[in-house]
């Protein structure tokens, strides 16, 4: 006999008493037929999911909105593996800066290199005006060994993480600070030591409030991902 | 609805007119789709409206149960979209590829935000010594839920009566006799639409199947 009718080899899936004898027996001995009956069987399992979930009205108009805006030819695999990262991580723009800051380090090296004593213009030295609202002492995270220290300071209308580190080593990339949330969920970059081991950052007030209290200075190769490299060289948390 | 009178002839065959009338609708559904997915690929945007309006339920569920967070989900529903529009020339236009392809593109946004999250935890983890969150492999349940929603979706999309019977049949349990009391259509009419209902499913499942590989 040729092969048996779908529709029937559905009706035995549903019910395998159920058709003509005939179909039932070739369902039986025809390995074809037989994996058609298992496959609508397997199908019939997969009903009972709950009711779908509608996506929030407005995301329409957005995705709209996002096709019309961006509607340019663009390279397939691009904002597909790009769009999450530069979400959860640190923002392009901030990668960019970074990336600046870093040329801009290794030129302060380079004057450093030959013989120039002038002290970089970016860096204010630190402790004059403004009220410290907290400070702390950094130290190494595998031993107490002191690495300088870091402060909050308030002046009229600004807020300031004021760092001076010490003893940061010789490993290769930029010195990036931190602030790690005390819920230890959270941490958002601050910024790059960008020449010697002094720096100062400007943040929201609102960080410290939250709990992001921890600064953390870490190395960060030059790999092109914006996210803390996992390696710290120092720490305190801001009291 | 019309009741089609169960036809006296032919023993066995569970009625000519019954399954004229279903293969009929049955081409029509699929001819829609097929010009749908035909329109999208020429870049006809009210295409990509229709897809969207059809089948966003469906995206955004799955990357829900996948995510088990709404923001994420959301997020995760506009790229899929999106990324639809730009990468329409990938798709080759039949019955069933609507949305297998979808959620093909679902299940890579997914991994990207795992894999986002992982990283994220790892980090953390290093940074501040805690136990980091391991985001294992998923793949195997992922493909189960989007199996059983594309099931769900491709059930409520077929055209009544054969949607409620499937729901009674699929959902409810009962037995074809009791679903042919109930909606007052022959027994061999209901029990053509349970079958030949599974067979579509059957379809749009396979379609998921091949795109997952």
């Amino acid at each position: 006999m040729s092969h048996a009718d779908p529709e029937q080899l559905a009706g035995l899936a549903l019910d395998p008493s159920d058709g003509p004898a005939d179909v039932r027996e070739h369902a039986e001995t025809c390995p074809e037929c037989a994996g058609l009956v298992a496959a609508f069987t397997g199908v019939r399992r997969r009903a009972g999911a709950d009711a779908l979930v509608p996506p929030p009205a407005g995301l329409r108009d957005q995705v709209l909105a996002e096709v019309r805006a961006g509607d340019v030819p663009t390279p397939l695999a691009r904002p597909a593996a790009a769009e999450p990262s530069a979400r959860r991580g640190v923002p392009l723009w901030l990668a960019g800066v970074a990336a600046a800051l870093a040329l801009l380090a290794g030129v302060g090296l380079g004057r450093i290199g030959t013989g120039s004593t002038e002290a970089p213009e970016a860096v204010p030295p630190p402790g004059d005006a403004g009220t410290v609202v907290a400070a702390t002492a950094l130290t190494a995270l595998d031993s107490d060994a002191e690495r300088g220290k870091a402060s909050a300071v308030q002046t009229d209308d600004t807020f300031t993480i004021r760092v001076s580190a010490s003893e940061l080593g010789d490993e290769p990339g930029v010195r990036e600070v931190w602030l790690i949330n005390v819920d230890g969920e959270r941490m958002i970059s601050i910024g790059l030591l960008a020449s010697g081991d002094e720096g100062e950052f400007a943040v929201p007030m609102d960080l410290i409030d939250e709990g992001y209290r921890i600064v953390d200075i870490s190395v960060e190769p030059d790999d092109g991902d914006p996210t803390h490299s996992g390696v710290s060289i120092a720490r305190g948390e801001l009291a | 609805m019309t009741i089609i009178p169960f036809p006296a002839r032919g023993g066995r065959r569970y009625g000519g007119p019954v399954v004229t009338e279903a293969m009929s609708f049955e081409h029509e559904q699929d001819d829609v789709v097929l010009a749908l997915a035909t329109r999208l690929v020429a870049g006809e945007e009210t295409a990509l409206e229709e897809v969207y309006d059809r089948w966003s339920a469906l995206v955004h569920t799955y990357a829900l149960r996948a995510l088990h967070d709404p923001h994420d989900a959301e997020e995760v529903t506009q790229q899929v979209f999106v990324a639809a529009w730009r990468s329409r020339h990938t798709l080759t236009p039949s019955p069933a590829a609507l949305p297998a392809w979808l959620v093909g593109i679902a299940r890579h946004k997914v991994a990207d935000v795992r894999a986002a999250r992982a990283r994220d935890a790892a980090r953390l983890a290093a940074v501040v010594s805690l136990p980091g969150a391991r985001d294992g492999d998923h793949q195997s349940a992922d493909d189960d839920v989007a199996e059983r929603l594309v099931v769900r979706q491709a059930v409520e999309e077929l055209p009544d009566p054969r949607r409620t019977i499937m729901f009674l049949a699929f959902w409810e349990e009962h037995s074809h006799a009791e679903i042919a009391e109930k909606v007052g259509l022959p027994l061999g009419t209901v029990k053509s639409h349970v079958r030949r209902g599974l067979m579509k499913l059957h379809q749009q499942l396979e379609g998921v199947r091949h795109e997952s590989r």
